[in-house]
């Protein structure tokens, strides 16, 4: 029985796709899985003939990379959380008080760069722990507990800034953290492909990864299976919080200031990337390079659309248009594919 | 109450009426009829129709032959909704309650009518819920949340929800399966008093004790026919499990199991574990590379006895022996650090990623065998490989894909073969499977049974529960366990379905 039965499925498959169903099938299974690629292609080919000098020089693709650098590190921590079934509206106050901590510990307390760094870094790991705890031991929903803590941090923000930028220092190198280059490449670019790469192979290559991905499919057999359903969270919540942390120091060196709402433009953006990332190949689930293509489409259309000269509404206007479009693309396409297959 | 029930047309008649599912034919030919006023009790061992009958009678099915006639009028019963409004309350198990509502909330809930905006006060309980309450003898306080109520308390405001809609059939599935017995008379009591206010009632119960005591009819089914009726006069407990079982209860014949399974050391061993209502002084050993069965019906608490062995629930009373050495698992992870694993009776919701690949869930609990020597990186090649052998191990036909493609692709007989994968590759001293062959087609369950074999063969002690008779006789031995209790050890030759059975309705 186990011999006989792979023949017939091989010989099954081809006599499908001859169907008179198959072109327009395989045109729908296109859509599903590469729906959202092919609007991000169509940007670059749309723009690039709008205006070919200007956006399509190597220096403004370099230039939309650098811009998206931060984004893209900031929506890859962002990810872990939504895949392992969980929200975090924390993380962009959690920008903004990274670089203000940062900047503040140099000028306030006169600590080496270094050391605000590490610092900084551990805090956001602990506001991560302090998410992960409010959502697993305290029970609350994780929308509710990350809007808490979002609340909290603007209030430290304000409380240690007292509300206006803390500027860094003439003479510190701390800027070129992010204005320096790499044998031409800004620092953050490589930064970002650093940092997606590690979050790629967490994901999708280590036991920690697997078990994120268990528990965001089913708690309850996660559970029984014996994965420890607690700490795969809390970890989730953490390294957003990390990512986010990292984002805040390398957004303060790039303006030079830590600043209360240095953070706030990211929350909307990163939600979008990485939900126009879960249309991207895989069937509304979220992963690494999802959302590094929806990082990508955000940036190309702020990018694309400032050069046309479109006015700043314009460009909310259509980030809010092409994120409909895209999920509403591939969710209809694998409706229509599910139908068919019934 | 005998003129109620003789004078004119039944309240509900069914008329052959058949329904076959594929190749199973749950029903076939089914003529039973309700009267008023009279507890109506159906009896039948898993899959022998009642349920069936029960579900089309509330709608959830269409029967493929054969009428219901309501009153003499032949009815058609389109959904839950049509039964409802023809007066007929289900109510199962799992009581359909919101659990922060309180007990007024709940049984108001639904039978309001009119305008959704229409003004109501939602607090305290409105004097016709009253008057319900007290009809049916409810002592507690209404206005508390019934996540807090007794399971003998929830019960008796689903009954009270039925009556506030005037509902003239009462459907009870189970309902003193999880209650202790002082508790299950005194629901008995209340449905004898509306059996005499004149609601027919529809009893399904495995307690037969209950059925004899309680019923004024009673009909047994076996194999989606009604093999036995009796009115009340009539009815005898030997009589009603002759008809379950098929025949009269003499040691019937096995297949030959070498069983010196007793030869070999004890592994695990339980004296009167207790935890709840649920498992009272169950008391069994288990002996290294033994095929254990324990027989138990819905309420028996065998998925509570197992929980407590595999560390997803802490027992309150007794004693568990492992290896010669006192066990208490703190946590699943702890018992699966014993070797002691489980395949839970919830395969999709307990067991299952559906989304996720093949690899990943038999790999869930046993990432670290698929590690890049030396790293803590997955290698997918060595992933791949390991669930290919494993599948082809388990006889799990992959189609295009391979072991990528979302388990969800498989039928459910693979699947549960998936989950019995993810323990076999552990090589664990005990492997716990609950119900293993639900919802798995006949050749898959022959696989499955082979499977658990090989693995018993291996030196793993199996602990196989399943409410499928039939199936047990693959074990070595069998413990019969009922209201939580272990009430026997069948062995040899005493192991057969109608013992078993018996057993289980003492």
């Amino acid at each position: 029985m186990t011999t006989a039965t792979p023949e017939k499925a091989s010989t099954m498959t081809p006599r499908k796709s001859k169907s008179g169903l198959s072109a327009q099938h395989r045109a729908w299974t296109f859509a599903a899985r590469y729906g959202t690629l092919a609007v991000l292609v169509l940007m670059i080919i749309g723009f690039g003939m709008a205006s070919p000098d200007a956006f399509l020089s190597q220096r403004n693709l370099i230039n939309i990379l650098n811009q998206g650098a931060l984004l893209a590190i900031i929506a890859g921590g962002v990810t872990f959380v939504l895949v392992v079934g969980q929200f975090d509206l924390s993380f962009a106050n959690m920008i903004s008080l990274s670089g203000i901590l940062t900047v503040g510990l140099m000028q306030f307390s006169g600590l080496p760069s270094y050391a605000a760094i590490a610092i900084t870094l551990a805090v956001s790991c602990i506001v991560g722990l302090f998410n992960g705890f409010l959502v697993m031991y305290l029970r609350m929903s994780s929308i509710v507990a990350t809007l808490a803590t979002s609340t909290i941090l603007i209030g430290i923000n304000f409380w240690y800034s007292n509300g206006v930028p803390v500027t860094v220092g003439g003479g510190s190198g701390f800027t070129d953290i992010a204005r320096a280059r790499l044998l031409g490449i800004p620092m953050p670019i490589i930064y970002m492909v650093v940092i997606l790469a590690v979050l790629w192979v967490i994901l999708n290559r280590t036991m920690l990864g697997h078990h994120v991905q268990a528990v965001g499919s089913n708690t309850l057999a996660s559970q029984m299976a014996g994965v420890r359903v607690s700490r795969v969270t809390i970890t989730a919540f953490v390294l957003a919080s990390l990512c986010a942390g990292v984002a805040g120091i390398i957004l303060s060196a790039r303006i030079g200031s830590g600043q209360v709402t240095a953070g706030d433009g990211f929350l909307l953006s990163a939600f979008a990337a990485v939900f126009l990332g879960a249309s991207v190949i895989r069937d509304g689930e979220f992963h690494i390079f999802g959302t590094f293509v929806g990082v990508l489409i955000v940036t190309v259309t702020t990018n694309g659309l400032s050069i046309l000269g479109a006015p700043s509404f314009v460009q909310f206007l259509s980030q809010g248009g092409i994120l409909i479009a895209a999920v509403a693309l591939s969710t209809l396409s694998r409706r229509v594919l599910g139908t068919q297959r019934h | 109450m005998d003129t109620t029930s003789t004078a004119g047309p039944p309240l509900l008649e069914v008329r052959g009426l058949a329904k076959e599912y594929g190749a199973i034919r749950a029903l076939r030919g089914v003529d039973v009829s309700f009267h008023r006023g009279e507890i109506h009790g159906l009896v039948g061992a898993n899959g022998a129709g009642k349920s069936t009958l029960v579900r089309s009678l509330a709608g959830l099915e269409q029967p493929d032959e054969g009428h219901i006639l309501v009153e003499g009028e032949p009815v058609h019963i389109r959904n839950p909704a049509a039964a409802a409004a023809l007066g007929f309350a289900f109510i199962h198990q799992e009581l359909n309650l919101v659990s922060n509502f309180t007990g007024a909330q709940n049984i108001v809930l639904g039978s309001d009518k009119g305008s959704a905006l229409r003004f109501r006060s939602f607090a305290g309980v409105p004097e016709h819920v009253r008057a319900v309450a007290k009809r049916i003898g409810i002592d507690f306080s209404l206005e508390k949340p019934v996540g807090q109520l007794t399971v003998h308390q929830q019960w008796l405001v689903s009954i009270a929800r039925a009556l506030a809609n005037d509902c003239r059939l009462i459907a009870m599935d189970e309902p003193t399966a999880s209650l202790g017995e002082e508790e299950a008379a005194r629901l008995m009591s209340v449905a004898k008093a509306l059996a005499a206010e004149g609601v027919a009632i529809l009893f399904i119960s495995h307690r037969l004790d209950e059925v004899t005591s309680v019923c004024d009819r009673v009909t047994a089914f076996r194999d989606g026919q009604v093999v036995l009726q009796l009115s009340k006069e009539e009815v005898t407990r030997p009589a009603i499990v002759d008809a379950i079982v098929g025949h009269s209860v003499v040691p019937g014949e096995r297949k030959d199991h070498s069983s010196n399974s007793k030869a070999a050391p004890v592994v695990l061993s339980l004296e009167d574990v207790s935890a709840g209502t649920a498992v009272r002084n169950a008391t069994l050993e288990l002996h290294k590379g033994e095929l254990l069965g324990i027989a138990g019906l819905v309420g028996s608490g065998r998925t509570e006895l197992a929980r407590l062995i595999y560390g997803a629930d802490r027992p309150d009373g007794g004693r568990m022996t492992y290896k010669g050495r006192p066990y208490a698992p703190k946590s699943v992870q702890d018992a699966i650090a014993h070797s002691v694993t489980y395949v839970p009776e919830e395969r999709r919701a307990e067991a299952l990623f559906l989304n996720l690949p093949i690899e990943s869930n038999l790999h869930v609990s046993n990432w670290k065998s698929t590690s890049m020597a030396g790293t803590p990186f997955t290698s997918m090649r060595k992933s791949k490989s390991v669930a290919t052998q494993m599948c082809q191990r388990l006889g799990v036909v992959l189609r295009e894909g391979g072991t990528r493609q979302p388990v969800s692709a498989l039928s459910g007989g693979n699947q549960q073969k998936v989950v019995i994968g993810r323990w076999m590759a552990l090589n664990p001293d005990i492997l716990i499977l609950d119900e293993p062959t639900r919802g798995v087609d006949v050749g898959a369950k022959a696989d499955i049974y082979d499977r658990i074999r090989e693995i018993a063969a291996s030196g793993t002690s199996v602990i196989v529960i399943s409410s499928e008779f039939e199936e047990l006789l693959e074990c070595d031995r069998v413990v019969v366990l009922s209201g939580g209790k272990t009430v026997a050890e069948l062995e040899g030759d005493s192991v057969t379905v109608a013992d078993m059975l018996h057993r289980c309705y003492s």
